[in-house]
């Protein structure tokens, strides 16, 4: 398992230093308008040429990124490559932590194949080669979730409110974050209870919480030089001024609408992706890491401006919850969605805007296939993720839902 | 007794008119300019001076302005002027490239293809300058039929390095600049442009502009300047120019060239009200002998002066080259007559991502200082970072590029304008490169002919020690990604769809209970989840 695991280190290595990057640089599946790599070293110029990267629409990444980038971290190059790699890894890292506070064991063979699966998820590497700073809201999704496992309150809460900044859909994740500490990571899907803990005990967290992203705010205000950044970046996620194409919903469907109905619909679409997060808690108050893994899926189908690393995130995370694989309805039929959305979006893509022999809808239609793909296994894992309280059913008795 | 009597009446006429009339002055000019090349550069001028005026404070927009009498000066325009209270103001409509190389440098540097507009305007008034600017190009659309008005605010800069007031300012100037690239420049243009002369096609030398044959030419454009020539007046200035090709239309292939030959009239009589009407020709500077005809009026060391007076009639003025049987062209790289030339290119096969390229050859012994003007739509994004600067064998030279302002452009908002300095050592050729990201529309920003591509605005650029000799690059055309424009009830219906199954599929998941169904003798008993488990 160790070897596996050091192949698998090696070989993103080999990935990382090869020319592989410069071609995947500006790939619009890997890297959207708020995480690519391009973008981010054209805001670094600006910022540092003593233009305000927030005044126009080419930059917008959140200043923590222009702050770190600009000062501390290296934004070019092959160290920037190795840096990438090293987020990546930590992520990996978290995740193992995160399985071994859900299983309560200090190390289990099941490691390396965790490891392993973030790894070597396509949908993981891929934006990671290409230097999408997606790369570092993955990493700090499966961090403050290795934390709240922990039950860390500070540092999960801290890690929350750096990745809510950088993207604001993380904010979805509080609520079950916030459950999970009160509670415990290890599973209890088998055996559903209410909520165990006073939901008044919330409040002090929500209030840190809110404190730390207070203070992110001013001090992003403090290197941007004012408000401007929050139209740039937060703005972007509502409003939509950036139509370059990504594998989620929201690009094709606003470059195609009325322009009286932009409005409305985006609207719509901002709302429809909040309601999720009380039914999501509250059916599995029991498990709230469940709970957590189920938003991020439902964030990676319905955000604004995903990119591959969304749903690669959730994708991962199934290894975390083996109890549910008996459980699954279709596995087959979402795996080969997947493999169809993942052979069809680059195809596309490159017929439409490189050689010009498809148009538009050929790459709409394998995002709407994505969509399917990333839908069918969350349905499939919410509905696994109900059913493992039911136990094993002979052939005399039929599991449904009344 | 009598006389006194008629004395008084004719002073009293004279005091009146003075105190309606403002004092007008109305000048033409022709400068015709044989190249080196064979061609023939023309360029009419039809001045107007409005003595003693000045433009209207932007203060008093809210008050009643004095009425307005003009004997010479064009109402349509003075009107305008003074509702929006314009001081300076210059409008080109020009058709083609202008090729600095082998043509030198225009009369009128505004020689940008397609239309440009910038006004300078007090700032201070009730409306907006904005709101303003939009009202000008809304009444010059309409008084020259051109389509102005599509330069809202995605195609407006104000970029006050390159375009500085040539007049007189009020306090609290701002400048407006927009290019339409696109625009072609006709008759329609032309026809409501004549209205505005004093002696328009009849007489004078607006007598010699027949549309067909100005816009035959391999270059042709119109100019309205406007600016407030401070302790003189608000001067009016109407142009025309055109690049004409003997050679092109003679049968011999010879680049002999009357006023008949190259506009189908002759200048029939002078224009009445015309203080000073001259015909301006320069021959080229060779050895081979030419004839001038008539005899000039007045010769100078690299010009023949004639005069247009009140005992014109039927004036033809022919150059001809008796020695030469046919013209065979100069080589065209021997020597430029420019500065400096400027190649400015859009690569890359993407539709997503190109290169922009600008390179620059100084043609002259000396070091040239030139300000770099780029003002593009937000269709097309500029990557600074990856700008380069490189010399002769690719070499970097980054610190030729200096003195840099940026404005990012916002998309669907307002474009970018980008002016640096651009140091060219001797006789050296510099390149300008950088990666550019092409935009993705909403449906309805595209135009209706939107496989055609974007013109997008040519680049300027000023010398530092002569200001007056501004260059133009060649429009560019882009190709940007296009939707499939047929499809937004599908894209509707299909997204919306695909929401509405994974939401009511997670609602049906979480609103039902999970049930054991007992199946036996085709009778189905159901149990409550409890209850299974207590068994």
């Amino acid at each position: 398992m160790a070897f596996q695991l050091a192949f698998a280190v090696l070989l993103r290595l080999g990935l990382a230093l090869s020319p592989l990057r410069l071609i995947l640089k500006d790939d619009d599946l890997l890297s959207s308008p708020l995480t690519s790599h391009s973008r981010l070293r054209e805001g670094i110029y600006l910022f540092q040429h003593g233009i305000d990267p927030y005044s126009g629409g080419t930059f917008r990444h959140s200043p923590l990124f222009l702050s770190t980038f600009a000062t501390v971290l290296p934004s070019s190059g092959v160290v920037c490559a190795l840096l990438w790699l090293l987020v990546d890894a930590a992520g990996a890292w978290a995740l193992v932590q995160i399985w071994r506070a859900r299983s309560r064991l200090k190390s289990s063979r099941r490691d390396e194949v965790i490891a392993a699966t973030y790894l070597l998820n396509p949908y993981i590497f891929l934006p990671s080669l290409s230097l999408s700073t997606s790369t570092f809201e993955t990493t700090l999704h499966l961090i403050s979730l290795m934390f709240a496992s922990q039950g860390q309150a500070s540092p999960a809460l801290l890690i929350l409110a750096i990745s809510t900044n950088l993207s604001l859909p993380s904010l979805m994740l509080l609520p079950p974050t916030m459950l999970l500490l009160l509670t415990d990571p290890v599973s209890h899907l088998a055996s559903p209870k209410p909520f165990p803990a006073k939901l008044t005990k919330t409040l002090p967290l929500l209030v840190e919480f809110l404190a730390y992203f207070a203070v992110l705010v001013l001090a992003c205000s403090l290197v941007a030089g004012g408000w401007g950044w929050i139209e740039s970046t937060w703005g972007a996620g509502i409003l939509l001024p950036d139509l370059t194409p990504n594998p989620g919903l929201w690009w094709y469907f606003f470059t195609e609408m009325f322009d009286y109905f932009r409005p409305f619909f985006l609207m719509v679409f901002t709302m429809h992706l909040l309601i999720y997060v009380a039914p999501v808690c509250i059916k599995y108050q029991h498990d709230p890491l469940y709970a957590t893994f189920l938003l991020l899926g439902i964030i990676a189908i319905f955000k604004p401006y995903p990119t591959l690393s969304d749903p690669g995130l959730f994708l991962s995370l199934i290894a975390l919850f083996p109890e549910t694989y008996p459980h699954l309805r279709y596995p087959i039929v979402t795996t080969l969605l997947h493999l169809h959305a993942a052979l069809l979006l680059p195809l596309f893509h490159h017929l439409w805007l490189a050689t010009g022999t498809g148009n538009a809808n050929f790459f709409y239609a394998s995002t709407l296939v994505f969509g399917i793909a990333n839908g069918g296994a969350l349905l499939d894992c919410a509905w696994a993720g109900l059913r493992v309280a039911i136990g094993e059913a002979d052939e005399r008795w039929v599991v449904l839902q009344e | 007794m009598q006389w006194l009597f008629l004395f008084s009446i004719a002073l009293a006429t004279c005091s009146a008119s003075w105190a309606a009339h403002i004092d007008e002055e109305y000048n033409e000019e022709l400068v015709l300019r044989a190249l080196p090349n064979g061609k023939l550069a023309a360029r009419f001028a039809f001045s107007t001076l409005l003595k003693g005026t000045t433009p209207r404070p932007p203060t008093k927009l809210s008050s009643d302005d004095a009425s307005q009498h003009y004997t010479l000066f064009p109402l349509a325009l003075g009107q305008l002027l003074r509702e929006y209270a314009v001081t300076e103001l210059h409008l080109t409509l020009n058709a083609g490239k202008w090729d600095y190389d082998s043509w030198g440098y225009p009369d009128e540097p505004g020689v940008g293809t397609g239309a440009e507009l910038w006004t300078w305007m007090g700032d201070g008034a009730p409306t907006s300058i904005d709101e303003r600017w939009k009202a000008i190009q809304n009444a010059f659309a309409g008084l020259f039929c051109a389509s102005l008005g599509g330069m809202d605010t995605q195609r407006t800069t104000s970029p006050t390095r390159a375009f500085p007031p040539t007049g007189a300012m009020p306090h609290n100037a701002r400048l407006r600049h927009a290019t339409l690239p696109a625009e072609n420049v006709c008759t329609e243009n032309l026809t409501p442009f004549l209205k505005l002369l004093p002696c328009p096609a009849h007489a004078g030398i607006a007598a010699l502009l027949a549309p067909h044959r100005v816009f035959d030419a391999d270059w042709h454009g119109l100019g309205v300047h406007v600016r407030w020539r401070a302790g003189v007046g608000v001067e009016l200035v109407l142009t025309v120019q055109a690049v004409m090709d003997p050679v092109r239309t003679s049968v011999e292939g010879k680049r002999d060239w009357s006023l008949r030959s190259l506009f189908d009239r002759t200048v029939p009589r002078a224009c009445p009200v015309a203080s000073s009407s001259h015909i301006k020709v320069f021959p080229p500077s060779s050895a081979v002998a030419l004839a001038l005809t008539p005899e000039p009026f007045w010769k100078g060391a690299a010009e023949a002066v004639y005069e247009v007076s009140q005992d014109t009639s039927d004036l033809d003025i022919a150059m001809r080259w008796p020695e030469e049987a046919k013209f065979t062209h100069p080589d065209r790289n021997l020597s430029s007559l420019s500065d400096f030339s400027v190649r400015r290119t859009l690569q890359g096969t993407t539709q997503t991502h190109g290169r922009l390229t600008v390179v620059l050859r100084n043609n002259r012994q000396t070091e040239i200082q030139t300000l770099y003007l780029e003002t593009m739509p937000w269709h097309v994004e500029f990557y600074l970072h990856t700008l380069t600067v490189t010399c002769l064998g690719g070499k970097p030279c980054d610190h030729l590029f200096s003195n840099m302002t940026y404005i990012p452009p916002v998309p669907h908002a307002k474009p970018a304008l980008l002016q640096a300095v651009l140091t060219l050592p001797p006789l050296a050729t510099v390149r300008l490169s950088m990666n550019v990201r092409k935009s993705f529309l909403r449906y309805t920003e595209h135009p209706p002919d939107a496989q055609r591509g974007w013109e997008l605005p040519p680049a300027v650029f000023i010398p530092v020690d002569s200001a007056a000799r501004r260059m133009y690059t060649s429009p560019l055309l882009v190709d940007l990604p296009t939707p499939d424009f047929s499809m937004p009830y599908n894209v509707i219906i299909m997204s919306c769809t695909l929401i509405a199954l994974l939401f009511g599929s997670l609602f049906n998941l979480f609103t039902r209970r999970f049930v054991v169904v007992k199946v036996y003798e085709d009778v189905a008993r159901t149990v409550d989840v409890d209850d299974t488990k207590r068994k």
